[in-house]
């Protein structure tokens, strides 16, 4: 549990003895649910039961081979994995490269205290070596440490601050979701909405077959749980979500109710941010915040298995505060783009006036979507490359569609503008990146640069009284162009000059997020 | 190179754009024309055995196919191009959909140097940049080896020089 930098812990380690038992169980489950209920129905309850012992004997079996081989070790700054049976492997892993760790907890090994560690490497494009399964004490303990080696010379403070004396390093909650609007609103989603049809329509089914089998009734409702229940499972993902900040300024959270994930990010491992409206949250103005690292895998739409959530549901002053605490300087209301140019419109008939980009101080805004709008915040300073291409159709009309690309899954997009102004975007893009990177050469936001001003209510929600009023956007074209940006005609939006003084624009929340203003 | 590209050409003043190597155009044409030969063959095999009308039509569409492929081929050559400025790299290309990126010495993670057979032959090899983005694409084919090596060793000094982390 101690936190000491030990710089060489040498001795290789074994996972802990129960995880074969857990990874048999887990085998055994995919494999029931492979064999589906038609199997049973074929072979009757005695030979299934027969099958499935037979199953979960060879797969403990299997597992526990596989876990005498499987060693970890801390070799300096690196850690050091090696597991497989037939085909040994070995991987050193730089602690350097390491993004975010997060401590998984699925139902069995909270039952019996274990926990799996996962760490998000640069590089790879999954979850770098999951350790399944350590005790919570040990998992926890590596993570500390694993984190306090990987944070580099700048870093080298946060290990000293982070062990005050001994135990849990002392954490400041900065949100907590209430489980009543994760219901809500994954109530408001497609998919709720179908559920009923669904069950009408298998009711129907059956009322007009007349075959009430059992087997029958349940095959079905496997088949559509298997679409259907997203939001559910969503809800038991993201259930009592709590965000905190730990001393050496980093983001930890934890959320979920049959399988805990406990995650730590340090601030500046964040490469973008994303903000979605989805359509029927607008009824309560609602949205979700997602985070990206580097190492996260792509995210497919539907594959809900990835732990890029920020917030997943909030009002607009939780996320405003909480971009504001992960991106400093950043703020939610202040954030103007620009839309497109309007000859676009062949290309975009109704999604026009959604789509935007804006250059503010630390990131570049682009937001885009009809039905579900986006928004992404790409920092300056994590910009990778920038390109900028231009389809055949976007020839015709003479646009160019800019991104920004972080060593995230996610591109800042700024989509369809003018030839003249993309190029503008791009030149401007590179030269602010290579600014922000000067400014901050090791690519990171230093525990005291992050703005000890930000409001952090120790009672959650954020109370809405902590923040000054969110309709603060600054008149566009107001402010004079910061040195020499775009040609005037580009039609941007100056970069806010310096924090500008929420001017009381009685501009709705809603208004604004609907409506980006027309330059 | 006047190209009719002008949107692939931003800033002419200030950006010297350096063309890939015209016989990449050649390497281009030899891999196109293997897999013509490859498609042509096993239609004729399948005219042959069946024989009909459709076989021959096929073998028309797969020539014709191929003699569009070859112009944008040559075509395409010509717009790959690559700059060397203070800071980053830029690289062009692309006819129908053109593309340009502009990476910054200092988020290069490695520097790939690749020579297929074909290319081999002909002297010619591609350079490829690769950052923490997956998105980033900033590949030069038709590189001869020297010009290659220069732009690798330039790269990786000028990499090391700003190297950091993300």
């Amino acid at each position: 549990m101690t936190t000491t930098q030990t710089p060489e812990q040498a001795q290789r380690q074994r996972l802990h003895p129960l995880s074969p038992l857990l990874h048999g169980a887990k085998t055994l489950f995919v494999i029931i649910a492979a064999l589906s209920w038609q199997t049973l129905n074929r072979l009757g309850l005695v030979h299934f039961a027969f099958v499935v012992g037979a199953v979960a004997v060879g797969a403990v079996i299997f597992s526990a081979v596989g876990w005498w081989n499987t060693g970890y070790q801390l070799v300096a700054r690196e850690l050091r994995i090696s597991d497989g049976l037939l085909f040994r492997r070995n991987r050193a892993i730089p602690l350097d490269r390491l993004q975010s760790v997060e401590l998984r907890r699925p139902l069995l090994a909270q039952l019996t205290g274990l926990a799996e560690l996962r760490l998000e490497v640069v590089g790879g494009n999954k979850a770098e070596a999951p350790l399944a399964y350590l005790t919570v004490r040990e998992a926890s303990a590596l993570r500390e440490q694993l984190l306090a080696l990987s944070g580099r010379t700048a870093a080298a403070a946060t290990p000293a601050t982070a062990d005050p004396a001994a135990g849990v390093p002392a954490s400041t909650p900065l949100l907590a979701v209430r489980n009543r609007d994760l219901l809500i609103s994954q109530l408001l989603t497609p998919q709720a909405f179908l559920l009923p049809v669904g069950v009408a329509f298998v009711i129907t089914q059956f009322v007009m077959e007349g075959s009430w089998t059992f087997i029958g009734i349940a095959s079905t409702v496997t088949a559509m749980a298997g679409v259907l229940l997203q939001p559910i499972r969503r809800v038991l993902r993201d259930w009592s979500f709590r965000l905190a900040r730990d001393p050496g300024g980093r983001l930890m959270l934890h959320y979920g109710l049959t399988e805990t994930r406990s995650q730590v990010v340090p601030l500046h491992r964040v490469q973008a941010v994303r903000i979605t409206w989805p359509f029927l949250w607008r009824l309560n103005s609602w949205l979700y915040l997602q985070l990206d690292v580097a190492g996260y895998e792509t995210p497919d739409r539907g594959n809900d298995t990835g732990s890029d959530r920020l917030l997943p549901v909030g009002d607009q002053h939780a996320a405003r505060f909480l971009v504001g605490t992960v991106l400093p300087g950043v703020d939610l209301a202040a954030l103007a783009t620009s839309p497109p140019p309007a000859r676009v419109r062949w290309l975009h008939p109704i999604g026009l006036r959604f789509m935007g980009v804006g250059l503010h101080q630390d990131v570049l805004v682009t937001r885009q979507g009809r039905l579900a709008r986006e928004m992404t915040l790409v920092p300056y300073a994590r910009l990778q490359s920038v390109r900028v291409v231009q389809g055949p159709l976007q020839r015709l009309l003479g646009v160019a569609t800019v991104y920004a690309d972080a060593a995230g899954a996610r591109s800042g997009a700024a989509r369809d503008r003018d030839v003249a102004e993309a190029w503008a975007l791009a030149e401007e893009l590179a030269r602010r990146a290579r600014e922000a990177r000067r400014a901050a050469p090791d690519g990171q936001i230093s525990p005291a640069a992050v703005p000890a001003t930000t409001p952090v209510p120790s009672a959650a929600p954020v109370p809405p009284t902590a923040l000054p009023p969110a309709a603060a956007l600054p008149p566009t074209g107001a402010l004079p162009p910061t040195g020499a940006f775009l040609p005037p005609a580009a039609g941007f939006p100056p970069p806010p000059v310096a924090s500008p003084q929420p001017s009381v624009g009685q501009t709705g929340d809603d208004a604004f997020w609907q409506r980006p203003p027309q330059a | 190179m006047p190209t009719a590209v002008d949107a692939l050409q931003p800033w002419p003043d200030t950006v010297q754009w350096r063309p890939v190597s015209p016989k990449l155009i050649t390497v281009d044409l030899i891999g196109l024309a293997v897999w013509q030969v490859i498609l042509v063959a096993g239609l004729v095999t399948g005219w042959l055995l069946a024989g009909g009308w459709g076989w021959l039509a096929g073998i028309a569409a797969v020539l014709l196919l191929g003699v569009w492929r070859a112009t944008v081929a040559v075509r395409g050559v010509r717009a790959w191009g690559y700059a060397e400025r203070d800071n980053d790299l830029m690289v062009r290309h692309g006819l129908l959909v053109k593309r340009l990126t502009i990476v910054p010495y200092a988020r290069m993670q490695y520097v790939d140097v690749t020579a297929g057979p074909i290319e081999r032959a002909f002297g010619l090899a591609t350079v490829q940049l690769h950052t923490a983005a997956a998105a980033s694409d900033a590949r030069v084919p038709g590189l001869p080896p020297e010009e290659a090596a220069r732009l690798r060793d330039r790269l990786t000094a000028l990499g090391e020089d700003r190297a950091e982390g993300l």
